[in-house]
């Protein structure tokens, strides 16, 4: 190095520079080689024992961090250069190989244990199929079936064959006039009934629809003119009764959107019945509520529109 | 395998499923945004935020309308979904990002070059 022919770019790049000191430690800063020299320097001095090397002349002594014990004066010295090679046999290469534990997405998935991104762990490990609700910006927007294959803290999740129901979100006037219910108070109610009335809309058969046919045609004739809520509420009880059998075939586990009483699940099932059915009558104008469905093979969720995330058995 | 040059890109993406999607970089795909759009193209790079590059894009709009782009560019937060090709094989794909992460990380050898993770001297 301190020839003159020495070619310090070539030095730089070169794969096979020799290094004058092989066992040399770097360091990324000033700071790391003050903080070297000043824990290498110390022990020396409090074993009162005469100085190692004569490269700590010039130093100056400061304090140090407490406790340099013996092992960590070893460790150390097996970083010191001249020292090198009959320390490193004695400290041994093993005791430095990679004492952390790789920490990657694929070893963060066990980690969760006890908290319900374990739940979901389970899921990757035991092949349950899950359903994924996705959110849209008020709502939901549908459901994505699947097994998950991979999934992080945000709820990304990588799911394979999957089947997702959905339906695109209503905006404009629409958004305020849906056919069946208009009014405000109504509209936190209305949102749980377009979840379950969604998933009635394509967990039923078709002549379970064919058989409320008369009753909701005209109810949703008559929604179209944009009647008041109490007139709604009427018809909706007049349905109750015989939604109530109906109920319990298509009400499945969506149900549980919310914690609700037995009286608005049946007038909900009977509205959203009622409801779906309009929206297939209504297919000459244009459809905004119809319920979509489509088969992908892989897919990539991000975490921030996934709703809930709900295991099916 | 582009591995991001920042080390703070590196960790986020290695201690998440973007990595997942960096290990898409070069596949068509298509990338459903959250305002209910699409975008059909090659994925050119992911970044840690899931920010995603696509190039010779066929675009739908929320509306339906279609529209070819050369270059697009999706913020991270837009995003909805990411179809995955059937070739690509997911815990594999991981696999081989986080290799690259690691080789990147380690490059030089143990006892050369700048180190990423201070070694624990305390």
């Amino acid at each position: 190095v301190s020839s003159s022919r020495f070619d310090p770019l070539l030095a730089l790049y070169s794969p096979r520079t020799p290094l004058p000191f092989p066992a040399a430690p770097c360091f990324n800063n000033l700071a790391e080689y003050e903080s070297f020299q000043r824990g290498l320097r110390r022990p020396p001095g409090r074993r009162a024992a005469p100085a190692r090397r004569g490269a700590a002349a010039g130093r100056a002594s400061r304090r140090g961090p407490p406790a340099a014990d013996p092992e960590r004066i070893q460790r150390l010295r097996s970083l010191m250069v001249n020292a090198g090679p009959e320390q490193e046999g004695a400290e041994g290469g093993t005791a430095r190989r990679r004492r952390r534990a790789p920490r990657n997405v694929l070893t963060r998935m066990p980690l969760h244990e006890g908290s319900p991104l374990g739940e979901l762990h389970r899921c990757v490990r035991d092949g349950v199929r899950i359903n994924v609700h996705i959110r849209t910006f008020k709502g939901l927007r549908g459901v994505c079936t699947g097994f998950l294959v991979a999934f992080d803290k945000f709820w990304n999740m990588a799911l394979t064959d999957v089947d997702e129901t959905y339906r695109k979100p209503v905006m404009g006037k629409a958004f305020y006039a849906e056919p069946q219910l208009s009014l405000t108070r109504l509209f936190d109610r209305l949102k749980l009934q377009e979840s379950s009335g969604k998933k009635g809309a394509d967990s039923k058969t078709v002549s379970e629809e064919l058989a409320l046919t008369n009753d909701s045609q005209t109810l949703s004739l008559r929604a179209g003119s944009g009647r008041g809520k109490a007139e709604e509420e009427r018809e909706r009880q007049k349905h109750w009764g015989r939604a109530g059998e109906k109920k319990t075939p298509g009400d499945r586990s969506e149900a549980d959107v919310g914690s609700r009483t037995a009286h608005t699940k049946g007038a909900s099932a009977g509205g959203a019945r009622a409801r779906s059915q309009s929206r297939r009558r209504r297919r000459p104008k244009v459809d905004y509520q119809q319920v979509f469905t489509r088969h992908i093979n892989q897919i990539f969720i991000r975490g921030e529109n996934v709703l809930l995330v709900h295991l099916a058995h | 395998m582009e591995v991001s040059h920042s080390v703070k890109e590196r960790t986020i993406a290695e201690n998440s499923l973007v990595i997942l999607l960096q290990g898409l970089c070069g596949r068509v795909t298509t990338v459903e945004l959250r305002d209910e759009s699409a975008a059909a193209g090659r994925v050119t790079s992911v970044d840690a935020f899931m920010n995603v590059r696509l190039a010779e894009v066929t675009f739908t709009d929320r509306q339906g309308a279609v529209s070819h782009l050369d270059e697009l560019f999706v913020t991270g937060r837009n995003i909805r979904y990411v179809h995955i090709p059937d070739e690509v094989d997911i815990q594999a794909t991981i696999e081989e990002q986080l290799q690259a992460i690691h080789r990147v990380r380690y490059f030089g050898g143990r006892d050369k070059g700048r180190r990423e993770f201070l070694h624990a001297k305390h």
